[in-house]
């Protein structure tokens, strides 16, 4: 059922030219008026073409360190290089100014009319809340960072903004080896195990991947003396902590603190000790801390200990 | 024989089919830019009904608005386009050989359009009625060609108002009246005239089929919530 043309010569209105440069005319407006309406359209067709630069943020700037970082939580799962939801993506500076499909979502200075502010500043249960019902909301500090950042113009080179909340240090905890824990703790394990028979609760592993140990006899009063802590030394090099506060011990024990190369932490608190036991932890390096509460310790005898920096408690004059 | 003026070539469900997807695609486009996502969505399938009648109609249908009367090998779209840039006037009841070019594309990239629609969502609070049958990937991916397709029809919308323009600016030969009233100057048809125009019922009978089809979907969507 095809169908039969006639043929002919006539000229028309206007020549082909005049047309076909009007079009290009019209459509040049055309793209122009979508350009000023839709300003991501535009300035995606002026980087295209070469005649607006593409926007970076320096690695060191408020945006890069605490902006885009919320971002990256929060929105880039749909609003990034793999889903541009609403033609919108906050995956890089250039893009988060550039904006979405109706208009630019930040206005640099302008805190009210920047829709991501908006939006991320709408009740959870708001058609429009970003991000949307069932996903994590920003946290009041992620909030003040963005507004704070856009009523400082929305820089990519400021670098600190007055007022912002701090940071939260992401902190990553090492996971537990069982394995190398119990190969470290093999040494001691049979001395342990002894002593832990003889002195029930009064010696401990530091920690659960440690093989460091802590000592806490305060519980023990003065039926604990120089002796038992003797009966300790053997342990005496791998001993951080040492709570022997109203125990017996005295003076006498002066050379099983001594051993105790690692301690950190001593209280001696109500003991008999006095400055010969305080002289004796000259060589203890790590000490850090020192409780002395109700003992005839000196403040001169502690002194050497203040001057490095050991946090001193009780004795002559007090921290 | 007749010999009037001006001569019927265009049904009226062919011209209705016409400026039913002018509006729907404005009303389409200006739906998704504002937001209102269930008149999109409606809008959405009844371009789908029409379309499924556009092709049963392009099957059935009178003889101008048959696929049979207006594709043509690509030698022959070629050749006519080489005559009309040589300033040929070659005149077609129908659909010329370009002109039908364009017709299958627009139907094509408009079919693929709804389908791609029906998969797809908003991210936010709206999807198309079989989104929930495919993962959500595969639903973003082709809410993303939906925009694709999109750009693609405003392309092909805009060749075809610049043709129809060309027509009537250079050629001298006014295409959109007869969209309008269906009729066409004698002096801007060929001689021999054999146009058969399918009877209305059927028509409707077509119209119906593919609404109900349409209508089946939206149920469809409805019950997988």
């Amino acid at each position: 059922m095809g169908d039969s043309g006639i043929s002919g010569r006539r000229s028309g209105h206007l020549s082909a030219f005049v047309y076909f440069s009007c079009v290009a005319l019209l459509t040049l407006a055309g793209v122009g008026l979508a350009m000023l309406t839709r300003p991501a359209f535009g300035h995606d067709m002026l980087q295209w073409i070469g005649l607006e630069s593409v926007p970076q943020a320096q690695a060191t700037s408020f945006y890069a360190r605490r902006v885009a970082p919320v971002f990256e939580t929060h929105c880039t799962s749909c609003h990034g290089d793999k889903r541009q939801k609403s033609d919108l993506r906050l995956d890089s500076f250039a893009a988060v100014l550039r904006g979405g499909k109706h208009d630019a979502v930040i206005h640099p200075g302008d805190v009210k009319n920047s829709e991501l502010l908006v939006r991320i500043s709408l009740p959870a249960l708001d058609d429009r809340a970003m991000p949307p019902s069932g996903k994590t909301p920003l946290t009041e500090d992620e909030k003040t960072v963005i507004k704070l950042w856009i009523a400082h113009g929305a820089s990519g080179s400021l670098r600190d903004i007055p007022g912002a909340p701090k940071p939260v240090v992401e902190v990553e905890i090492p996971k537990l080896d069982p394995a190398r824990t119990e190969k470290q703790r093999a040494p001691l394990a049979a001395q342990m195990l002894r002593l832990q028979k003889r002195f029930p609760g009064v010696i401990t592993y530091e920690a659960r991947d440690s093989a460091d140990l802590e000592i806490d006899a305060s519980l023990k009063g003065r039926s604990f003396g120089d002796a038992d802590l003797q009966a300790l030394s053997p342990l005496a090099a791998r001993i951080v902590a040492a709570n022997l506060s109203g125990t017996a011990v005295g003076d006498a024990s002066a050379p099983v603190l001594a051993a105790m190369v690692r301690l950190k932490s001593l209280r001696l608190s109500g003991t008999k000790v006095s400055d010969a036991t305080i002289h004796a932890l000259d060589e203890a390096k790590t000490l850090r801390s020192v409780t002395v509460v109700d003992t005839s310790v000196t403040a001169r005898a502690l002194a050497p200990l203040r001057a490095r920096g050991v946090a001193v408690y009780g004795g002559g004059d007090g921290p | 024989m007749d010999h009037k003026p001006h001569v019927r070539v265009w049904d009226i469900p062919v011209r209705l089919f016409h400026w039913s997807m002018v509006l729907l695609l404005c009303l389409s486009w200006f739906s998704a830019d504002q937001g209102y996502m269930r008149v999109h969505l409606v809008s959405g399938l009844t371009l789908l009904a029409l379309l499924l009648f556009r092709i049963a109609w392009g099957l059935v249908g009178s003889t101008t608005a048959r696929f049979s009367n207006f594709l043509h090998p690509p030698r022959r779209v070629v050749g006519y386009l080489k005559g009309l840039a040589g300033g040929e006037r070659i005149f077609h009841a129908g659909h010329n050989p370009a002109g039908g070019l364009m017709v299958l594309a627009l139907i094509a990239v408009l079919l693929a359009q709804v389908a791609t629609g029906l998969f797809a969502n908003d991210g936010v609070q709206f999807h198309g009625p079989l989104a929930l049958l495919v993962s959500e990937d595969i639903s973003t991916r082709l809410t993303d060609i939906h925009g694709l397709i999109f750009d693609l029809l405003l392309i092909l919308v805009w060749c075809h108002v610049v043709a129809v323009g060309f027509y009537l600016l250079v050629k001298g030969d006014n295409l959109v009246w007869p969209m309008i009233t269906g009729k066409k100057h004698r002096a801007h048809l060929p001689e021999e005239l054999n146009i058969v125009f399918t009877r209305l019922y059927i028509a409707l009978l077509l119209l119906a089929v593919s609404a109900g089809i349409a209508a089946w979907i939206m149920i469809q969507g409805e019950s997988i919530l």
